[in-house]
């Protein structure tokens, strides 16, 4: 890995990092002070299996149940995932056809050592967002009374850390493969809301219901980390298909020729 | 040293498909000498240089540069060689001084005297960000950059463009030390004006295959120039200044005359010697002419 590569990149997109953190923290401040008002009175949805199971169950009733609603099923994840894929391919893919790299790779650089460099640069932006998360779960169930054990809390944010890993070196290697920012982007994306959708409606759908087994929701949150904490093996599969991701990424770019 | 070879290609090729792209380079470029690349837009020149930095690979053939394989020596290649890129973009948001404190960083560090000195010699504004500064400044940093570590070897593409006529000097004078120390330096353009003052041979390419290789006092032998002049009284007959030797074309537009020529000016300054003569413009000489007078030449010969 290319050390300057690296801290040149953490640095260029630190201060969006962080602001998403603090954007996470106040929005997981206002979910906890709304629970008591709100949470009680709507209680549980009544809305077809697939539709709640979209929405984390949509049960309002319980602390657990709220955030695991409000932050787990949908927002957390946007959110990193956003922050991991629009840093992966930006700063490979994007870099490439701004023809910033058309320099930088003229330097005695292997290009395996810049995307590796990129990589950990990614991986420590969704750590910034991920733990931005768990101060405010912490924070959000405190003002909403407490209720909720830390090492859930923990559970989560962990989960949600290990799927930006997975969707941000998909990213990547879709950016290192291609060179094209916006495939990169589009397919990453596609790739989170189809594995969004499949993980909420397979299960509900005879002979198809092994495709959820493809989605990286399957694995971020199936086993429910805010009530049941971490799950290893979860953890592990998105982990190692990130490490393989990142590994792909590394060799497609090697060979190819370089855009702009 | 002179018969040292900096660079060297064997039939380097980059098919982009409908003609497009670099066909069959036989090229050898020796060390210490500096060689300007000449051609149209199109013509390859980026194509050449891209190749050589193994940024894009060849269709076929192969590149030797300081006789190292371009493509299995890659880095061994990158480390010894400056390249300024035709057309790059640097962080728009970092500094100039971050944006050559992290390339330098890429080479293990770079003398901080030279990067200074470099700085000073093209008053390089280094302390503002880079989306900042207009192209011309952000060019000395795509300079600085190539020259910092002071490589055996610079390929620069279009190295001038955007420089005004002030660092132009500055830059031309850098060429000449670096070139007395026995360094090569590989450099693109458009115009033959561009590198005359400082290229020892010139390549020109067109639609990816090269034309000519030549010593740059052979080629403005040959080369045609076009002087236009201004008379304030008697205009002189153009079949008189077709007669003198040297002289290809003449054409009359009221009082002044277009004149091309190719060799010495002498025959045609001593004729126009007898007249008043109230205006000189010598114009930019046009690669296409160029050669199309260098095939002309040779078959005369
Ligand atoms: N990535 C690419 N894909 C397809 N065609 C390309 C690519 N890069 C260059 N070309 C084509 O190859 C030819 C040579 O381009 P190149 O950039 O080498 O020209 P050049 O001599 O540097 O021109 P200029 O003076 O305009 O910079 C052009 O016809 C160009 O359109
Ligand atoms: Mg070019």
């Amino acid at each position: 890995m290319s050390v300057p590569t690296f801290v040149l990149a953490v640095r260029l997109r630190f201060v969006s990092a962080v602001l998403a953190a603090a954007g996470m923290i106040l929005v997981l401040l206002m979910v906890g002070a709304l629970f008591p008002a709100v949470g009680g009175s709507i209680g549980k949805l009544d809305l077809p299996k697939g539709v709640a199971e979209l929405l984390g169950g949509a049960d309002y009733s319980s602390l657990t149940g709220w955030f695991r609603s409000e932050i787990g099923a949908v927002y957390g994840p946007l959110v990193i995932g956003a922050t991991a894929i629009t840093a992966a391919a930006g700063s490979t893919a994007g870099e490439e056809e701004e023809g910033i790299l058309g320099l930088v790779l003229a330097h005695p650089l292997e290009r395996s050592q810049l995307v590796l460099a990129k990589a950990a640069a990614v991986a420590v932006g969704v750590l910034i967002v991920a733990a931005g998360t768990w101060i405010g779960l912490v924070a959000g169930v405190a003002v909403a009374g407490g209720g909720i054990a830390l090492a859930d809390l923990t559970a989560l944010s962990v989960h949600l850390a290990f799927f930006g890993f997975m969707v941000g070196a998909l990213a990547l290697a879709l950016a290192a493969g291609t060179g094209r920012k916006t495939v990169a982007i589009s397919v990453a994306s596609a790739y989170a809301i189809l594995g969004f959708l499949v993980n909420g409606f397979a299960p509900l759908v005879g002979g198809i219901e092994w495709l959820k087994y493809l989605s990286p929701f399957y694995y971020y949150e199936s086993n429910d980390p805010i009530a049941n904490g971490i799950d290893g093996a979860d953890l592990a599969v998105l982990l190692a298909a990130a490490l393989v991701l990142t590994a792909v990424a590394a060799i497609l770019i090697r060979r190819r020729d370089l855009r702009g | 040293m002179s018969s040292e070879i900096a660079i060297s290609t064997h039939g380097l090729t980059k098919d982009f498909g409908g003609g497009n792209g670099l066909f069959d380079l036989d090229l050898e470029i020796e060390a210490g000498e500096v060689f300007g690349f000449l051609g149209p837009n199109g013509a390859g020149k980026s194509t050449t240089m891209r190749l050589l930095l193994d940024l894009i690979g060849p269709t076929r053939g192969s590149a030797n540069l300081l006789g190292l394989d371009s493509r299995a020596d890659s880095l061994a290649v990158r480390r010894r060689v400056g390249f300024l890129p035709g057309d790059f973009q640097l962080y728009p948001k970092l500094t100039g001084e971050e944006v050559l404190d992290y390339l330098a960083d890429l080479r293990g560090g770079v003398d901080a005297a030279v990067r200074d000195a470099l700085a000073d010699r093209f008053r390089a504004e280094l302390d503002r960000p880079i989306a900042e500064l207009s192209t011309g400044n952000r060019q000395k940093v795509g300079l600085i950059q190539a020259f910092m570590h002071e490589p055996e070897l610079l390929i620069l593409d279009e190295p001038i463009a955007g420089l005004d006529p002030l660092v132009q000097q500055s830059f031309h004078s850098l060429l000449r030390e670096v070139t007395d120390a026995g360094r090569t330096v590989f450099l693109s353009s458009h115009t033959l004006s561009e590198v005359e003052r400082v290229a020892d041979r010139v390549a020109i390419l067109r639609s990816g295959r090269l034309m000519v290789v030549d010593s740059l006092s052979n080629l403005r032998s040959i080369a045609v120039q076009r002087l236009e002049v201004g008379f304030a009284g008697d205009v002189p007959a153009t079949a008189a200044i077709e007669a003198l030797p040297g002289v290809r074309e003449a054409r009359r537009h009221g009082s002044h005359m277009d004149v091309s020529f190719a060799g010495s000016a002498d025959p045609l300054v001593k004729a126009l010697a007898a007249y008043d003569v109230s205006s000189l413009r010598s114009h930019e000489d046009d690669l296409e002419e160029i050669f199309l007078s260098y095939y002309r030449g040779g078959e005369e010969r």
